[in-house]
Protein backbone atom coordinates (compact mmCIF):
# COMPACT_ATOMS: atom_id res chain seq x y z
CA UNK A 1 0.00 0.00 0.00
CA UNK A 2 2.91 2.18 0.98
CA UNK A 3 4.82 1.56 -2.02
CA UNK A 4 1.63 2.71 -3.90
CA UNK A 5 1.25 5.86 -2.27
CA UNK A 6 5.27 6.65 -2.80
CA UNK A 7 4.86 5.92 -6.68
CA UNK A 8 1.75 8.35 -6.34
CA UNK A 9 3.59 10.96 -4.76
CA UNK A 10 6.69 10.69 -7.11
CA UNK A 11 4.91 10.66 -10.03
CA UNK A 12 2.82 13.99 -9.01
CA UNK A 13 5.93 15.96 -8.47
CA UNK A 14 7.47 14.73 -11.56
CA UNK A 15 4.50 16.05 -13.45
CA UNK A 16 4.67 19.24 -11.39
CA UNK A 17 8.02 19.50 -12.46
CA UNK A 18 7.69 18.72 -15.95
CA UNK A 19 4.56 21.23 -15.76
CA UNK A 20 7.31 23.38 -14.78
CA UNK A 21 9.80 23.33 -17.26
CA UNK A 22 7.11 23.46 -19.53
CA UNK A 23 5.92 26.95 -18.44
CA UNK A 24 9.88 27.72 -18.43
CA UNK A 25 10.09 26.91 -22.09
CA UNK A 26 7.07 28.29 -22.71
CA UNK A 27 7.92 31.31 -21.15
CA UNK A 28 11.35 31.70 -22.99
CA UNK A 29 10.34 30.90 -26.18
CA UNK A 30 7.63 34.12 -25.25
CA UNK A 31 10.47 36.28 -24.20
CA UNK A 32 12.52 35.25 -27.71
CA UNK A 33 10.11 35.98 -29.94
CA UNK A 34 9.12 39.15 -28.05
CA UNK A 35 12.65 40.38 -28.53
CA UNK A 36 12.58 39.20 -31.91
CA UNK A 37 9.89 41.27 -32.40
CA UNK A 38 11.44 44.12 -30.24
CA UNK A 39 14.31 44.34 -32.94
CA UNK A 40 12.11 44.23 -36.30
CA UNK A 41 9.95 47.07 -34.91
CA UNK A 42 13.35 48.82 -34.17
CA UNK A 43 14.55 48.33 -38.28
CA UNK A 44 11.44 48.71 -39.89
CA UNK A 45 10.53 52.15 -38.03
CA UNK A 46 14.87 53.68 -38.36
CA UNK A 47 13.90 52.66 -42.15
CA UNK A 48 10.76 54.59 -42.41
CA UNK A 49 11.84 57.41 -40.44
CA UNK A 50 15.00 57.67 -43.11
CA UNK A 51 13.11 57.29 -46.33
CA UNK A 52 10.68 60.16 -44.34
CA UNK A 53 13.05 62.39 -43.45
CA UNK A 54 15.75 61.88 -46.38
CA UNK A 55 12.67 62.93 -48.54
CA UNK A 56 12.10 66.16 -46.91
CA UNK A 57 15.41 66.88 -46.77
CA UNK A 58 16.02 66.57 -50.74
CA UNK A 59 14.76 69.67 -51.96
CA UNK A 60 11.78 70.11 -53.94
CA UNK A 61 12.13 71.90 -57.53
CA UNK A 62 9.27 74.00 -59.05
CA UNK A 63 10.31 75.13 -62.24
CA UNK A 64 8.56 77.85 -62.48
CA UNK A 65 9.70 79.64 -59.33
CA UNK A 66 13.53 78.15 -58.54
CA UNK A 67 14.80 78.42 -62.12
CA UNK A 68 17.02 80.91 -63.23
CA UNK A 69 15.56 83.27 -66.13
CA UNK A 70 16.54 82.58 -69.75
CA UNK A 71 16.42 78.48 -68.96
CA UNK A 72 15.40 76.27 -71.36
CA UNK A 73 13.73 72.62 -71.38
CA UNK A 74 10.75 71.00 -70.24
CA UNK A 75 12.32 71.63 -66.51
CA UNK A 76 14.22 74.83 -67.48
CA UNK A 77 17.54 72.67 -66.29
CA UNK A 78 19.38 74.09 -69.63
CA UNK A 79 20.91 77.31 -69.86
CA UNK A 80 20.99 78.40 -73.84
CA UNK A 81 23.89 80.10 -75.04
CA UNK A 82 23.16 81.66 -78.88
CA UNK A 83 20.56 81.98 -81.36
CA UNK A 84 17.32 79.80 -80.72
CA UNK A 85 16.90 79.31 -84.59
CA UNK A 86 20.36 77.83 -85.14
CA UNK A 87 20.19 74.51 -87.35
CA UNK A 88 22.36 72.53 -84.87
CA UNK A 89 21.63 72.42 -80.93
CA UNK A 90 25.23 71.47 -78.98
CA UNK A 91 24.54 69.81 -75.76
CA UNK A 92 27.16 70.19 -73.04
CA UNK A 93 27.31 68.49 -69.71
CA UNK A 94 30.17 70.02 -67.46
CA UNK A 95 31.12 70.15 -64.10
CA UNK A 96 32.72 73.68 -62.92
CA UNK A 97 35.46 71.84 -60.82
CA UNK A 98 36.05 68.82 -63.34
CA UNK A 99 39.48 69.23 -65.01
CA UNK A 100 38.79 67.25 -68.11
CA UNK A 101 35.98 70.19 -69.00
CA UNK A 102 38.79 72.60 -68.27
CA UNK A 103 40.72 71.18 -70.59
CA UNK A 104 37.97 70.83 -73.23
CA UNK A 105 36.87 74.67 -72.45
CA UNK A 106 40.15 75.63 -73.25
CA UNK A 107 41.04 73.90 -76.61
CA UNK A 108 37.88 74.45 -77.90
CA UNK A 109 36.46 77.47 -76.35
CA UNK A 110 36.95 79.55 -79.51
CA UNK A 111 35.88 77.08 -82.11
CA UNK A 112 32.56 77.21 -79.93
CA UNK A 113 32.01 81.20 -79.70
CA UNK A 114 32.72 81.50 -83.15
CA UNK A 115 30.55 78.44 -84.75
CA UNK A 116 27.84 80.66 -82.00
CA UNK A 117 28.53 84.24 -83.37
CA UNK A 118 28.05 82.11 -86.83
CA UNK A 119 24.99 81.38 -86.13
CA UNK A 120 25.63 77.37 -86.75
CA UNK A 121 25.27 76.38 -83.44
CA UNK A 122 23.29 76.69 -80.37
CA UNK A 123 24.43 75.72 -77.16
CA UNK A 124 22.59 74.34 -74.41
CA UNK A 125 24.54 73.76 -71.32
CA UNK A 126 23.86 71.27 -67.86
CA UNK A 127 25.95 72.66 -65.42
CA UNK A 128 26.23 69.29 -63.35
CA UNK A 129 27.90 69.66 -60.00
CA UNK A 130 28.87 65.76 -58.45
CA UNK A 131 32.68 66.15 -58.24
CA UNK A 132 31.57 67.62 -54.85
CA UNK A 133 30.28 63.86 -53.58
CA UNK A 134 33.24 62.37 -55.71
CA UNK A 135 36.19 64.54 -54.16
CA UNK A 136 33.97 65.75 -51.22
CA UNK A 137 33.51 69.88 -50.59
CA UNK A 138 31.25 72.33 -52.01
CA UNK A 139 32.94 74.22 -54.52
CA UNK A 140 31.06 72.58 -57.90
CA UNK A 141 27.28 72.93 -56.39
CA UNK A 142 28.77 76.63 -55.23
CA UNK A 143 30.32 77.31 -58.68
CA UNK A 144 27.19 75.77 -60.50
CA UNK A 145 24.87 78.27 -58.14
CA UNK A 146 26.82 81.41 -58.98
CA UNK A 147 26.92 80.27 -63.23
CA UNK A 148 22.79 80.01 -62.59
CA UNK A 149 23.02 83.58 -60.58
CA UNK A 150 25.14 85.23 -63.52
CA UNK A 151 22.79 83.24 -66.26
CA UNK A 152 20.26 85.58 -63.89
CA UNK A 153 21.29 88.36 -65.41
CA UNK A 154 22.13 87.51 -68.88
CA UNK A 155 25.67 86.91 -68.51
CA UNK A 156 26.23 83.24 -68.39
CA UNK A 157 28.55 82.98 -71.23
CA UNK A 158 31.05 85.14 -70.20
CA UNK A 159 31.24 84.18 -66.48
CA UNK A 160 31.45 80.21 -67.69
CA UNK A 161 34.33 80.77 -69.52
CA UNK A 162 35.96 83.36 -66.37
CA UNK A 163 35.43 80.32 -64.58
CA UNK A 164 36.98 77.62 -66.91
CA UNK A 165 40.04 80.18 -67.33
CA UNK A 166 40.06 80.18 -63.32
CA UNK A 167 39.73 76.71 -62.81
CA UNK A 168 41.44 75.20 -59.18
CA UNK A 169 43.30 72.23 -58.80
CA UNK A 170 40.06 69.58 -58.57
CA UNK A 171 41.31 68.41 -55.24
CA UNK A 172 41.63 71.53 -54.00
CA UNK A 173 37.79 72.94 -53.79
CA UNK A 174 39.12 76.88 -53.55
CA UNK A 175 35.28 77.68 -54.68
CA UNK A 176 34.00 76.57 -51.37
CA UNK A 177 35.11 80.02 -50.61
CA UNK A 178 32.28 81.95 -52.65
CA UNK A 179 34.39 85.02 -52.08
CA UNK A 180 36.35 83.97 -54.69
CA UNK A 181 33.78 83.05 -56.82
CA UNK A 182 32.55 86.93 -56.41
CA UNK A 183 36.11 88.40 -56.61
CA UNK A 184 36.19 86.23 -60.41
CA UNK A 185 32.70 87.70 -61.22
CA UNK A 186 34.28 91.40 -60.72
CA UNK A 187 35.90 90.37 -63.95
CA UNK A 188 32.69 90.40 -65.94
CA UNK A 189 31.38 94.09 -66.63
CA UNK A 190 28.02 94.26 -64.88
CA UNK A 191 28.24 91.26 -63.56
CA UNK A 192 29.21 91.98 -59.66
CA UNK A 193 26.36 93.72 -57.90
CA UNK A 194 24.79 93.32 -54.60
CA UNK A 195 21.99 91.07 -55.60
CA UNK A 196 24.32 89.12 -57.32
CA UNK A 197 26.81 88.47 -54.13
CA UNK A 198 23.49 88.04 -52.31
CA UNK A 199 22.68 85.31 -54.89
CA UNK A 200 25.97 83.44 -54.49
CA UNK A 201 26.39 83.69 -51.17
CA UNK A 202 23.02 82.72 -49.97
CA UNK A 203 22.89 79.83 -52.64
CA UNK A 204 19.84 80.97 -54.61
CA UNK A 205 19.38 78.58 -57.13
CA UNK A 206 20.44 75.84 -55.15
CA UNK A 207 17.19 73.48 -55.65
CA UNK A 208 17.88 74.38 -59.25
CA UNK A 209 20.97 73.24 -58.99
CA UNK A 210 20.22 70.15 -57.01
CA UNK A 211 17.77 69.23 -59.80
CA UNK A 212 20.26 70.06 -62.41
CA UNK A 213 22.51 67.14 -60.89
CA UNK A 214 19.39 64.89 -60.30
CA UNK A 215 18.67 65.24 -64.42
CA UNK A 216 22.70 64.23 -65.00
CA UNK A 217 22.43 61.27 -62.71
CA UNK A 218 19.39 59.84 -64.33
CA UNK A 219 20.87 60.60 -67.86
CA UNK A 220 22.80 57.69 -68.09
CA UNK A 221 25.63 59.39 -68.95
CA UNK A 222 28.75 59.58 -66.08
CA UNK A 223 31.33 61.42 -66.68
CA UNK A 224 31.65 64.98 -68.08
CA UNK A 225 32.61 66.82 -70.58
CA UNK A 226 29.41 64.78 -72.35
CA UNK A 227 29.37 66.80 -75.54
CA UNK A 228 26.41 65.90 -77.50
CA UNK A 229 25.81 67.14 -81.40
CA UNK A 230 22.11 67.07 -82.29
CA UNK A 231 21.71 64.64 -79.25
CA UNK A 232 25.15 62.24 -81.08
CA UNK A 233 28.11 61.98 -78.74
CA UNK A 234 30.70 64.34 -79.63
CA UNK A 235 33.29 63.84 -77.43
CA UNK A 236 35.99 62.71 -77.54
CA UNK A 237 35.26 60.98 -80.60
CA UNK A 238 32.67 61.56 -83.43
CA UNK A 239 31.89 58.80 -86.01
CA UNK A 240 35.34 57.72 -85.19
CA UNK A 241 37.48 60.74 -86.15
CA UNK A 242 38.95 62.89 -82.49
CA UNK A 243 37.66 65.88 -81.78
CA UNK A 244 39.37 69.07 -82.90
CA UNK A 245 38.80 72.40 -83.47
CA UNK A 246 38.76 71.67 -87.32
CA UNK A 247 37.17 68.72 -87.07
CA UNK A 248 34.03 69.95 -84.80
CA UNK A 249 33.86 72.54 -87.32
CA UNK A 250 33.72 70.11 -90.29
CA UNK A 251 31.06 68.05 -88.76
CA UNK A 252 28.88 70.90 -87.50
CA UNK A 253 28.95 71.84 -91.12
CA UNK A 254 28.02 68.85 -92.43
CA UNK A 255 25.39 68.57 -90.07
CA UNK A 256 23.75 72.18 -90.87
CA UNK A 257 24.13 71.51 -94.79
CA UNK A 258 20.79 72.70 -96.62
CA UNK A 259 19.76 74.36 -93.77
CA UNK A 260 19.60 77.85 -93.41
CA UNK A 261 21.80 79.77 -90.51
CA UNK A 262 20.83 82.07 -87.98
CA UNK A 263 21.05 85.15 -88.54
CA UNK A 264 22.89 87.35 -85.33
CA UNK A 265 23.04 90.82 -85.04
CA UNK A 266 26.67 91.72 -85.70
CA UNK A 267 26.97 93.20 -81.81
CA UNK A 268 25.43 89.79 -80.50
CA UNK A 269 27.81 88.03 -82.82
CA UNK A 270 30.82 90.05 -81.77
CA UNK A 271 29.67 89.38 -77.99
CA UNK A 272 29.16 85.64 -78.51
CA UNK A 273 32.36 85.11 -80.73
CA UNK A 274 34.55 86.78 -77.26
CA UNK A 275 32.51 87.16 -74.35
CA UNK A 276 35.13 87.88 -72.42
CA UNK A 277 36.81 90.47 -74.62
CA UNK A 278 36.13 93.71 -72.89
CA UNK A 279 36.76 91.93 -69.35
CA UNK A 280 38.08 93.58 -66.41
CA UNK A 281 41.53 92.35 -65.68
CA UNK A 282 41.48 90.07 -62.88
CA UNK A 283 42.47 91.62 -59.44
CA UNK A 284 46.03 91.05 -58.66
CA UNK A 285 45.27 90.54 -55.10
CA UNK A 286 42.90 87.35 -55.79
CA UNK A 287 40.24 86.28 -53.26
CA UNK A 288 41.25 88.92 -51.18
CA UNK A 289 40.19 91.72 -53.27
CA UNK A 290 36.57 90.51 -52.33
CA UNK A 291 36.47 91.61 -49.38
CA UNK A 292 36.19 95.32 -50.44
CA UNK B 1 35.44 32.85 -23.20
CA UNK B 2 33.60 31.93 -26.06
CA UNK B 3 30.54 34.81 -25.14
CA UNK B 4 33.80 37.49 -24.76
CA UNK B 5 34.94 36.75 -28.55
CA UNK B 6 31.10 37.18 -29.75
CA UNK B 7 31.31 40.76 -27.72
CA UNK B 8 34.41 41.55 -29.44
CA UNK B 9 32.42 40.45 -32.68
CA UNK B 10 29.15 41.79 -32.11
CA UNK B 11 30.46 45.00 -31.45
CA UNK B 12 33.05 44.68 -34.57
CA UNK B 13 30.17 44.24 -37.27
CA UNK B 14 28.04 47.18 -35.31
CA UNK B 15 31.44 49.73 -35.86
CA UNK B 16 31.29 48.34 -39.68
CA UNK B 17 27.27 48.97 -39.54
CA UNK B 18 27.32 52.22 -37.65
CA UNK B 19 30.16 53.75 -40.38
CA UNK B 20 28.59 52.29 -43.73
CA UNK B 21 25.36 54.03 -42.58
CA UNK B 22 26.75 57.27 -41.29
CA UNK B 23 28.86 57.91 -44.01
CA UNK B 24 25.55 57.31 -46.79
CA UNK B 25 22.75 60.10 -44.80
CA UNK B 26 24.56 63.18 -45.76
CA UNK B 27 24.09 63.40 -49.19
CA UNK B 28 20.69 61.85 -49.53
CA UNK B 29 20.90 62.45 -53.85
CA UNK B 30 24.34 60.96 -53.60
CA UNK B 31 23.32 57.81 -51.56
CA UNK B 32 20.10 57.47 -54.16
CA UNK B 33 22.56 57.83 -57.35
CA UNK B 34 24.92 55.17 -55.63
CA UNK B 35 21.86 52.57 -55.96
CA UNK B 36 20.71 53.78 -59.04
CA UNK B 37 23.99 53.17 -60.82
CA UNK B 38 23.90 49.65 -60.27
CA UNK B 39 21.32 49.22 -62.90
CA UNK B 40 19.63 46.49 -60.90
CA UNK B 41 16.24 48.59 -59.41
CA UNK B 42 13.86 50.50 -61.48
CA UNK B 43 13.61 54.07 -61.08
CA UNK B 44 10.91 54.03 -58.78
CA UNK B 45 12.60 52.25 -56.30
CA UNK B 46 15.72 54.23 -56.19
CA UNK B 47 15.03 56.60 -53.57
CA UNK B 48 13.12 54.35 -51.06
CA UNK B 49 16.39 52.35 -51.56
CA UNK B 50 19.28 54.92 -51.61
CA UNK B 51 17.05 56.32 -48.63
CA UNK B 52 16.16 53.78 -46.30
CA UNK B 53 19.52 51.58 -46.37
CA UNK B 54 21.86 53.73 -44.51
CA UNK B 55 19.02 53.55 -41.57
CA UNK B 56 18.61 49.59 -41.84
CA UNK B 57 22.41 49.51 -41.43
CA UNK B 58 22.42 51.95 -38.75
CA UNK B 59 19.16 50.68 -37.13
CA UNK B 60 21.72 47.06 -36.93
CA UNK B 61 24.32 48.93 -35.42
CA UNK B 62 22.02 50.15 -32.86
CA UNK B 63 21.24 46.46 -32.22
CA UNK B 64 24.00 44.91 -32.18
CA UNK B 65 25.62 47.88 -29.96
CA UNK B 66 23.24 47.27 -27.43
CA UNK B 67 23.03 43.09 -28.28
CA UNK B 68 19.40 43.41 -28.49
CA UNK B 69 18.45 40.56 -31.31
CA UNK B 70 21.71 39.94 -31.72
CA UNK B 71 20.78 36.74 -33.26
CA UNK B 72 18.27 38.32 -35.43
CA UNK B 73 19.95 41.12 -36.60
CA UNK B 74 22.88 38.65 -37.42
CA UNK B 75 20.65 37.06 -39.23
CA UNK B 76 19.38 40.32 -41.24
CA UNK B 77 22.73 41.53 -41.49
CA UNK B 78 24.11 38.24 -43.11
CA UNK B 79 21.30 38.58 -45.73
CA UNK B 80 22.09 42.34 -46.34
CA UNK B 81 25.87 41.45 -47.48
CA UNK B 82 24.59 38.23 -49.75
CA UNK B 83 22.66 40.90 -51.42
CA UNK B 84 25.39 43.28 -51.50
CA UNK B 85 27.71 40.56 -53.06
CA UNK B 86 25.71 39.71 -54.83
CA UNK B 87 25.09 43.11 -56.42
CA UNK B 88 28.91 43.55 -56.58
CA UNK B 89 29.33 40.58 -58.52
CA UNK B 90 26.55 41.24 -61.05
CA UNK B 91 27.82 44.60 -61.71
CA UNK B 92 31.10 42.99 -62.33
CA UNK B 93 29.77 40.15 -64.78
CA UNK B 94 27.83 43.21 -66.50
CA UNK B 95 31.07 45.34 -67.28
CA UNK B 96 29.83 48.41 -65.47
CA UNK B 97 32.41 50.34 -63.69
CA UNK B 98 31.15 51.96 -60.30
CA UNK B 99 32.38 52.32 -56.78
CA UNK B 100 30.33 49.99 -54.66
CA UNK B 101 28.97 53.09 -52.42
CA UNK B 102 29.83 51.17 -49.60
CA UNK B 103 30.73 53.48 -47.20
CA UNK B 104 29.40 56.93 -48.96
CA UNK B 105 30.83 58.13 -52.10
CA UNK B 106 29.40 55.39 -55.23
CA UNK B 107 28.59 56.17 -58.52
CA UNK B 108 30.51 55.61 -61.55
CA UNK B 109 34.01 55.65 -62.07
CA UNK B 110 36.91 54.65 -64.96
CA UNK B 111 37.31 50.88 -65.56
CA UNK B 112 40.70 51.18 -63.53
CA UNK B 113 39.54 52.53 -60.59
CA UNK B 114 36.73 49.51 -59.86
CA UNK B 115 37.64 47.48 -56.85
CA UNK B 116 35.10 44.62 -56.94
CA UNK B 117 37.68 41.66 -55.40
CA UNK B 118 38.48 43.65 -52.11
CA UNK B 119 35.02 45.07 -51.97
CA UNK B 120 33.76 41.28 -52.43
CA UNK B 121 36.52 39.93 -49.86
CA UNK B 122 36.23 42.68 -47.65
CA UNK B 123 32.00 42.05 -47.40
CA UNK B 124 32.73 38.23 -46.86
CA UNK B 125 34.78 39.06 -44.12
CA UNK B 126 32.06 41.16 -42.51
CA UNK B 127 29.73 38.11 -43.68
CA UNK B 128 31.85 35.48 -41.01
CA UNK B 129 31.28 37.78 -38.10
CA UNK B 130 27.78 37.63 -38.57
CA UNK B 131 27.99 34.20 -39.21
CA UNK B 132 29.66 33.81 -35.87
CA UNK B 133 27.00 35.72 -34.22
CA UNK B 134 23.82 34.12 -35.76
CA UNK B 135 26.17 30.23 -34.58
CA UNK B 136 26.70 31.89 -31.07
CA UNK B 137 24.69 34.77 -30.13
CA UNK B 138 25.16 34.54 -26.32
CA UNK B 139 27.97 37.10 -25.75
CA UNK B 140 28.45 39.21 -22.91
CA UNK B 141 27.14 42.67 -21.75
CA UNK B 142 24.20 42.37 -23.95
CA UNK B 143 20.66 43.29 -23.81
CA UNK B 144 19.87 39.73 -24.69
CA UNK B 145 21.61 38.21 -21.63
CA UNK B 146 20.25 40.49 -18.77
CA UNK B 147 16.85 40.07 -20.00
CA UNK B 148 17.35 36.60 -19.84
CA UNK B 149 18.77 36.60 -16.69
Amino acid sequence: MSNKNDGGKRSARERMQEERAKQEAAARKKRQLTVILAALVVIAAAVVIGIVVQNGRSSSYDAAKDAPAGTVGNTRLLIPVGATNAPSTVTIYEDPRCPACEQFETGMKTTMNQLLAQGKIQIQYHIASFIDRHDGGTGSKNAANALACAQNVGLFHNYHDVLYANQPQETEDAWADKSILISLAKQVPGLDSPSFESCVNGNTFGSWVTAVQSDFDKSGYNSTPTVLLNGTSAYPTYNSQDISPANFTAWVDAANKGKPLASIPSASAEALASPTAHNNPPASGGASASHS
Amino acid sequence: MVAWIGTAVRLGLAVVWAWAGLAKISDPQAAAQAVRVYRILPEGLVKPFGYGLPFLEIALALLLLVGLGTRIAAVISGVLLLVYIGAIASVWARGISIDCGCFGGGGAVAASQTAYWQEILRDCGFLLLSGWLIWRPKTRLSLDGWLAA
